[in-house]
């Protein structure tokens, strides 16, 4: 009896696994870098010799969430493909990098173990890619004891506070600073802020009130527990907020956001308010599931340049996805991740004894000037209590199923008072 | 406080999502008096339908109808084959058993959605999401008016089903006693299976609609089944018409407490306090239980 | 009293011969092990014992895990009195809750018990998860509130809170042994026989009911004490309501009957998540894996016999003991809850 519900549940869950597979495998790839026919020349990273590293590995970690309905996974899958092809060019000095990624489900105890697993148990030598809900908030206490300096895509506050911590991208409230900010150029007579109820709505918030106190114009800001299950009635709440000639800024993953922006589409919304996004709306996805109706009509602040942006940096990115990770999609994240895994291949190649932990972080901290087209300022690391070395972008909108530039660069407000104090430290260099 | 303008479109969005609840609900409460079996997989196997309608129009570019098709088969054939393998070796257990079985079948559900689709987000739109008409100021799609009128249609069909024919009846007997229903000569296994079968085809239907209204997201429409629970709680896993009048009070007063931004954000208890009251206030002068065959 | 050396001698091994064994990773896994027994040895008792059913134990850990928080960040009481605080309070809550919930038996409650946790996931959601800012309910992002939960002062390093959590823990399945074995044991113990029957013999339903559900609110209080000072940080995405639906997989795995069950299913929580993940496998396959387990384990019980659900389920409790308690061999050191199943029977 036993063994047979055994065999059976088993049946059942093999069954239907691989009536799945075969469905659902194509799914995923279909952007347009998969369809290329001849392979083009190898990309040159980093020493860009053309040779395989053979030397002693440099040992990398990185922790990303990946959880159903979260998966930042493509972060240091992305910096992975580019360390990849550094490893392809010669490595760094002849040595291979050997990238570790952990991933976890935002439970706070895990995140913290698996900083103790890399630093202590794998001994890396240094911490990229970083890319969670709460990791900066949990570990960056860790990281300050142990001097390491990381290099990550921030989402916490803590990612934006700590001495330990730079991103490549501005992270949700500067983000959202940007979305207020073009929603105001427009003339909006009310800014509408709708974000997703997870740790930190109140910090996030807090640039978006003082830019629009600034400009006069009155605020509501809301939040909406996610996932979303009534997106119907949340679009109509937002535009009745907002009033007529108002605007509404969303700050929630591409998903939620987009259960938002359709279900005001249902509805007829799209033309009653201007419409302004966070960068997680920046993905070719989200502008082709929009479609037409939504062209010109959604302002999405993009912390990073388009991904058909044509800088060589943008060229070696889509060529390094295409060579070392054909399956991740091009976009904000895979982006990211390839910023990341660059500017860290810099200050290891500037490393000039052996690769110590301490050595390492040093010459992470000592990047500076790290210039790239795909981001508006060159970026820098350095010594001070906080870090957001991204402090200009673009606006960018959804075209015929693509993401088109709306704004060129311009730099967040520094009425938000953490910018006004970057702002300060740049000046004196 | 808004203006009873602005409520009307809330009303809308609340009696679509309603009508979903409630035709899950019947779904469930049919299942439940048939055969004993409170199917907390009802969620996640309409979600998986909805998937599986993705891939086929998404990736093996089928066309759209028979997709639909296929997520309500799905869910009917998953339903039924659960039925028939894991029915009868639990027939005589308590219902708390029976019920927890499902749950096994949704976490292997949900766990296989999360594996196979999770790489992006997904979104899903039937040609009556984009169509609709204007009464007044409130832009009505034809998803939602199909929501509700297969929220109220499912409900009447199967209580004029139970009362009137054979197999209804039969259905109904099999909800009183298993075994003295048997001894009477009707055909439990297949009778049971009808159920299943139809219970099924249902959470395949309600997996599509909630696709839409909702979105396309595994964890979501898995455990929205909790909203439809909470409407057959109310209604004590009994009355048909008491589980449509929950679905629809629930849909509605979630809606309806949205545009209220002091409150705005605790109308997802909406359905567990409905719940908890009614049941709390249901059971004031006595004990309710499942003690089997005492009904 | 073999039985209780055998334990104790394990006890000691894992509190001694593990930590310095162990990296901090590991160590920090098997901290939560032992704090989500805690809470699974809570939902077992209720099952096993009495016959109760509850979808809500997340929802209590959670309201533990914020008294806790609460009294760390606004008084300076010891730790120790800090915990048996956060016990006794949600103890209490967790009475005012089953006071009513406890009318309703078998399925209801169970369904109750989940609609419960939804609401209180809700709230926790809505006012974010309240840290040291003043009041109750309130949530402050300022540094204050943002500092890490104090860890008693014997046990600041992770080793050090290793050993305290699996001493407490070991204290929390001291209680319940003691309270099966005694006059309450022999009550719960009718009450699963037979409720008519018990309430023939004098026993009070209604009390000892009660008093099963409060001291499963009382050790999964004292639980979430632990974990609130285990990372010093708390989410409400900690405490997901679909968790709760997790749990009672687990346990179910675990084995309601015996204690050790709790120990299998707190494993099964928190350490094979860590052991896929260390092989490189999907934590989906996780979610499968518990949906087997499930069906699995509702299967093995010998069908068609009447009888109420705890014996059923003791039953297979006891059936798939064996099976359940060889988890598969580790890369790191063996964990101890296999070790312990295996040397017990």
């Amino acid at each position: 009896m036993r063994r047979t519900g055994l065999i059976i549940a088993l049946t059942l869950a093999l069954a239907a696994s691989m009536t799945l597979a075969a469905c659902g495998g194509g799914g995923g790839t279909s952007d347009s870098t998969n369809k290329a026919a001849a392979p083009a020349a190898a990309p040159k990273c980093g020493a860009g010799t053309g040779q395989k590293a053979t030397g002693t590995p440099i040992k990398l970690g990185g922790i990303a969430t990946k959880q159903p309905g979260t998966d930042f996974t493509d972060i240091p899958n992305a910096a992975k493909a580019f360390f990849d092809c550094v490893n392809d060019n010669g490595g760094i000095k002849g040595h291979p990098i050997q990238y570790v990624i952990e991933t976890e489900q935002t439970d706070p105890g895990q995140i913290a173990s698996l900083a103790k697993k890399l630093v202590e148990t794998e001994k890396v030598v240094g911490i990229v890619g970083n890319t969670s809900l709460i990791e900066c908030a949990v570990n960056h206490t860790y990281y300050e004891k142990q001097g390491f300096y990381i290099v990550d895509s921030g989402i916490a506050p803590e990612c934006y506070s700590t001495p330990n911590s730079a991103a490549v991208n501005m992270g949700p409230r500067y983000s959202v600073d940007g979305a207020t900010q073009y929603l105001l150029r427009q003339g909006v007579k009310k800014v509408v802020l709708d974000q997703s109820n997870v740790p930190g709505t109140g910090y996030i918030e807090g640039g978006f009130l003082l830019i629009a106190k600034s400009a006069g114009v009155p605020t509501a800001s809301l939040k909406d527990n996610v996932p979303i299950q009534d997106a119907n009635s949340i679009a109509l709440k937002l535009v009745q907020a907002a009033g007529s000639n108002g605007g509404v800024v969303l700050n929630f993953t591409p998903p939620e956001a987009l259960k938002i922006l359709q279900a005001a589409q249902r509805q007829g919304l799209q033309n009653r308010v201007k419409w302004a996004c966070s960068t997680p709306c920046n993905t070719d996805f989200l502008s082709d599931a929009l479609g037409s109706q939504w062209n010109d009509k959604l302002g999405v602040n993009a912390e990073l340049n388009l991904t058909s942006a044509s800088g060589p940096d943008s060229q070696l990115y889509r060529a390094v996805l295409k060579r070392y990770a054909p399956k991740i999609p091009l976009g904000s994240f895979s982006q990211m991740g390839f910023v990341e895994a660059s500017i860290l291949t810099k200050a290891l190649l500037s490393v000039s004894g052996d690769y110590t932990a301490k050595n390492v972080n040093e010459a992470i901290k000592n990047v500076k000037n790290f210039q790239t087209d795909i981001l508006c300022k060159p970026w820098y690391y350095g010594s001070a209590p906080l870090h957001i070395p991204n402090n200009t972008d673009r606006t960018v909108t959804p075209k015929d199923g693509k993401m088109v530039e709306k704004e060129g660069c311009f730099p967040i407000s520094d009425v938000d008072p953490a910018i006004a104090q970057v702002r300060q430290i740049e000046a004196k260099g | 406080m808004p203006s009873w303008q602005d409520f009307q479109p809330f009303i809308v969005a609340g009696l679509a999502l309603g009508g979903v609840y409630a035709l899950s609900g019947v779904g469930m409460v049919v299942l439940y008096r048939t055969t004993g079996v409170l199917n907390l997989a009802f969620g996640a196997v309409g979600a998986m339908g909805a998937f599986i309608a993705w891939s086929l129009i998404n990736s093996l570019h089928w066309p759209s109808g028979i997709a639909y098709l296929v997520c309500v088969a799905f869910g009917a054939v998953v339903t039924l084959l659960y039925g028939v393998l894991f029915g009868p070796p639990l027939a005589g257990r308590d219902p708390l058993v029976k019920a927890a079985a499902t749950l096994g079948l949704a976490l292997i559900l949900l766990g296989t959605m999360s594996w196979v689709w999770s790489d992006k987000a997904r979104s899903m739109t039937l040609p009556t999401t984009d169509h609709g008409f204007e009464v007044g100021t409130v832009l009505i799609n034809w998803t939602q008016i199909i929501a509700l009128a297969l929220g109220v249609l499912v409900t009447a069909t199967t209580a004029v089903f139970l009362r009137r024919t054979g197999l209804g009846t039969a259905m109904r007997a099999l909800a009183n006693d298993r075994e003295i229903t048997a001894a009477l000569g009707v055909p439990v296994r297949r009778v049971e299976a009808a159920t299943w079968l139809v219970s099924g085809a249902l959470a395949g239907v309600a997996g599509l609609l909630l696709s839409n209204l909702v979105g396309l997201d595994a964890a979501t429409l898995t455990f929205l089944v909790i909203s439809s629970l909470a409407a057959t709680l109310i209604a004590r896993l009994r009355s048909l018409v008491m589980t449509f009048v929950a679905g629809i009070v629930i849909g509605l007063v979630n809606a309806m407490v949205t545009p209220f931004f002091s409150i705005s954000q605790y109308r997802d208890m909406a359905p567990f306090v409905l719940a908890i009251v009614a049941l709390l206030f249901l059971s004031r002068h006595e004990q309710i239980s499942f003690a089997r065959r005492s009904e | 009293m073999r039985r209780l050396a055998i334990t104790l001698a394990l006890l000691l091994v894992v509190l001694l011969v593990l930590p310095p064994l162990l990296s901090s990773y590991w160590i920090d896994v098997l901290t939560a092990v032992a704090i989500y027994s805690v809470v699974a040895l809570g939902l077992g008792l209720l099952m096993g014992r009495v016959g109760l059913v509850s979808l809500g134990q997340i929802a209590v850990l959670a309201l533990g895990a914020w008294i806790a928080a609460k009294l760390d960040f606004a008084t300076s009481i010891p730790f120790p009195v800090v915990l048996l605080l956060t016990g006794l309070i949600t103890m209490v809550l967790g009475t005012l809750v089953g006071l009513p919930a406890l009318r309703l038996s078998g399925l209801y409650l169970a369904l109750i018990t989940l609609m419960l946790a939804g609401a209180i996931t809700v709230v926790l959601t809505a006012t974010q998860f309240p840290n040291g800012g003043p009041g109750f309910l309130s949530h402050t992002e300022s540094s204050f509130g943002s500092a890490a939960i104090r860890r008693p002062g014997i046990a600041t390093s992770d080793p050090a809170y290793f050993r305290y959590t699996v001493i407490v823990a070991a204290l929390m399945f001291a209680l319940a042994w003691w309270h099966v074995r005694s006059r309450p044991g022999r009550a719960w113990a009718a009450i699963r026989q037979s409720e008519p029957a018990a309430l023939a013999a004098g026993v009070n339903l209604t009390f000892y009911k009660l008093w099963a559900w409060a001291l499963a609110s009382f050790m999964t209080g004292v639980a979430g004490g632990l974990l609130a000072s285990h990372v010093g940080k708390l989410y409400t995405i900690q405490f997901p309501t679909s968790d709760s639906i997790t749990l009672l997989a687990v346990v179910l795995m675990g084995g309601i009957y015996s204690p050790w069950g709790a120990v299998v299913a707190g494993a099964l929580m928190k350490l094979l998540p860590a052991l896929l993940d260390s092989w490189g496998l999907p934590a989906d396959l996780l979610i499968i894996l518990f949906g087997v387990g499930v069906l699995q384990v509702l299967l093995t019980a010998p069908a068609g016999i009447a009888g109420q659900l705890p014996q059923d389920l003791a039953r297979l409790g006891r059936a798939i003991s064996g099976r359940v308690r060889r988890p598969p061999p580790t890369p790191q050191p063996p964990s101890p809850p296999a070790r312990k199943g295996e040397t017990v029977r």
